[in-house]
């Protein structure tokens, strides 16, 4: 294994830290405000773990939706409906009994992804950015137009559901 | 890189789990929810490189992955709104009109 | 090739120094010239005092600002509090890093970077929004709000305004964009493209005629009310690493970037970039503000199906010129 190869995964497991640490704090902690800035610093780790699995598009496109627009409407939700609280927390439910119950399912999907036989690393295409823009305009269009056609419904639904009711 | 991407993305979605298990709060829930998605994503993208990598089949799945997220998201938090405006609350089991 | 972590992480360190150097540099000088600009449209003579007609005044400024005393108001959420001024400056400063200075000074030719500097200004808005709500205070909390979402709006209709150019240049590599303009400037092609990014790029970073967020006489001083000192100069760093930012990348979008006769590449680009600042604080010291409300139904109303019709007429006339 080259050097370049070891920085790499060294890179890889450090991003996939602060991506645990982060979603870990995110759902432990009871402060809604602090829950959201972990979710922001672990979507910005998994950001970069798609740069290291060769997918900066993906990378990219995290930052732009995740943390500048999903986060960004959590805190708008969050600063809209706290009651004036400037720091409103949340409760944990049953802690020992949640954990019991994730602890077995991710062990079992651990252990269910690790026995799985996996193919060798394949090549990807020299200039990644085109072939993944061929794919989404060509073999791959449905899932392309489905997206948008979702998109769509739910800007609208989104519309609707806040719409203030007339009286 | 593969093991260790497939080990990230279980323990990431355990975690999610054990949100979705022991939160009531709505905000909290879709937080949960998102980091679950995201383990989801996590293999998509490091399954690209195994089949097809050619067709970035992967890729394309995870970018209708983020979007799909995107609309949870958008969704999700009119209806926490919606909730907030006529329970004045973000609290799920707040929700009790059909207890009587 | 021998790498090794710690000299990788070493020379991370060293360049993130540098970055934060020049911006400061930058910011400096931006500001001096503002004033000098701003005191010329209005009839003053400017700062004079410090140093050959005032050029030290924003050094000076500078040193009193991160001696100054850091103060938090008591019932401000400290650990937000702190964060906010981080994630406001850093992702400024970090979307430099993309644009193509010249042969020798691209810092990263990332192969979606022009996507990369639409994206990474949207963490400015939770670091704005942080800082609103930390405070304690309606004031910046009303700041933060009509900023974020001001924000928001304006990010749509810039994104598909600069979809125009990644379509024409048929990449996403700010290298490549630049190439793609060796022979005629994006500026003679796509005019209306030039105009909306600059309209979008002045609401994006807060300036007048769009500065709602921090409308003097309205919030005080909006997000930043509350905010003193460092803190407060991280603000004030990050709004100009933006203006200049959009400035830059405008040249290299519209204006070719370094392309030039004679000179080389960084001063055409300095040239080309200083114009633009130049147009953006003329702008600043001519126009009165905009209402909070006239500036959102502009944002959806106009400049959104305006960037549209712009986006398919663009891509009708490059299908039917074919080239």
């Amino acid at each position: 294994m080259s050097e370049p190869q070891n920085v790499e995964q060294l890179l890889f497991i450090a991003f996939g830290i602060v991506a645990a640490g982060g979603a870990l704090y995110a759902v432990v902690t009871r402060s809604l405000l602090r829950s959201i800035i972990a979710l922001g610093a672990f979507l910005t780790a998994v950001a970069g773990e798609f740069y290291l699995l060769a997918a900066d598009f993906l990378a990219v496109v995290q930052i732009f939706v995740y943390v500048g627009g999903i986060v960004v409407l959590m805190l708008f939700a969050l600063m809209l409906s706290a009651s004036g609280v400037r720091h409103p927390l949340a409760a944990i439910d049953r802690p020992a009994l949640g954990a019991a119950l994730a602890y077995s399912l991710g062990a079992g999907v651990l252990w269910g992804s690790l026995t799985t036989e996996l193919p060798a690393v394949g090549e990807l295409p020299a200039d990644a950015v085109d072939a993944l823009g061929r794919a989404l305009l060509g073999s791959q269009l449905w899932s392309f137009e489905l997206i948008g056609v979702i998109l769509l419904a739910s800007v609208i639904t989104a519309l609707v559901i806040v719409r203030k009711e007339r009286r | 890189m593969t093991t260790a991407a497939v080990t990230l993305s279980s323990v990431l979605f355990a975690i999610g789990v054990f949100g979705v298990l022991t939160r009531r709060n709505a905000i909290s829930l879709l937080v949960s929810v998102e980091i679950m998605m995201n383990a989801a994503i996590i293999n998509l993208a490091a399954f690209s490189r195994l089949y097809e990598p050619e067709a970035m089949t992967g890729q394309v799945f995870a970018l209708v992955g983020i979007g799909i997220a995107a609309c949870e998201a958008a969704v999700g938090l009119a209806l926490v709104l919606a909730v907030y405006r006529r329970f004045g609350s973000t609290d799920v089991d707040s929700i009790d009109l059909l207890k009587g | 090739m021998e790498v090794s972590l710690p000299l990788t992480f070493a020379a991370g360190l060293l360049w993130g120094a540098v970055a934060f150097t020049i911006v400061g540099a930058l910011t400096a000088g931006l500001v001096l010239a503002e004033r000098k600009v701003s005191a010329r449209i209005q009839g003053r003579v400017g700062p004079m005092h410090t140093g050959p007609h005032g050029a030290l005044q924003t050094i000076a400024d500078m040193i009193k600002l991160v001696m100054k005393e850091d103060v938090r108001p008591a019932r401000a959420d400290a650990t937000a509090f702190r964060l906010g001024p981080l994630l406001v400056a850093v992702p400024a400063v970090l979307s430099l890093a993309v644009i193509p200075f010249g042969a020798p000074l691209v810092m990263r030719d990332l192969n979606v970077g022009v996507l990369y500097f639409l994206a990474i200004p949207g963490v400015t808005v939770i670091g704005l929004l942080l800082a609103g709500w930390a405070s304690y205070d309606n004031y910046s909390f009303l700041g933060g709000l009509r900023s974020s979402a001001q924000f928001i709006s304006y990010e749509i209709p810039r994104s598909l305004t600069v979809v125009t150019v990644v379509m024409l240049a048929g990449s996403l590599s700010t290298v490549d964009v630049l190439e793609a303009q060796r022979s005629v400037p994006y500026v003679v092609l796509l005019p209306f493209s030039f105009f909306l990014y600059c309209v979008t790029s002045l609401a994006e970073i807060n300036r007048l005629p769009f500065d709602m967020p921090e409308a003097e006489s309205e919030l005080v001083a909006g997000y930043h009310t509350e905010y003193s000192g460092f803190r407060w100069a991280l603000f004030f760093l990050a709004e100009y690493a933006g203006f200049f930012a959009a400035a830059a990348f405008g040249a290299v979008l519209f204006l070719g970037g370094g392309s030039g006769p004679l000179l080389p590449p960084v001063v055409w680009l300095a040239v080309k970039t200083a114009v633009l600042l130049f147009i953006g604080m003329w702008i600043r010291f001519t126009l009165p503000r905009f209402r909070a409300d006239q500036l959102m139904r502009l944002a959806w109303k106009v400049f959104l199906p305006a960037s549209l019709v712009n986006l398919v007429l663009a891509a009708l006339i490059m299908r039917a010129v074919g080239s």
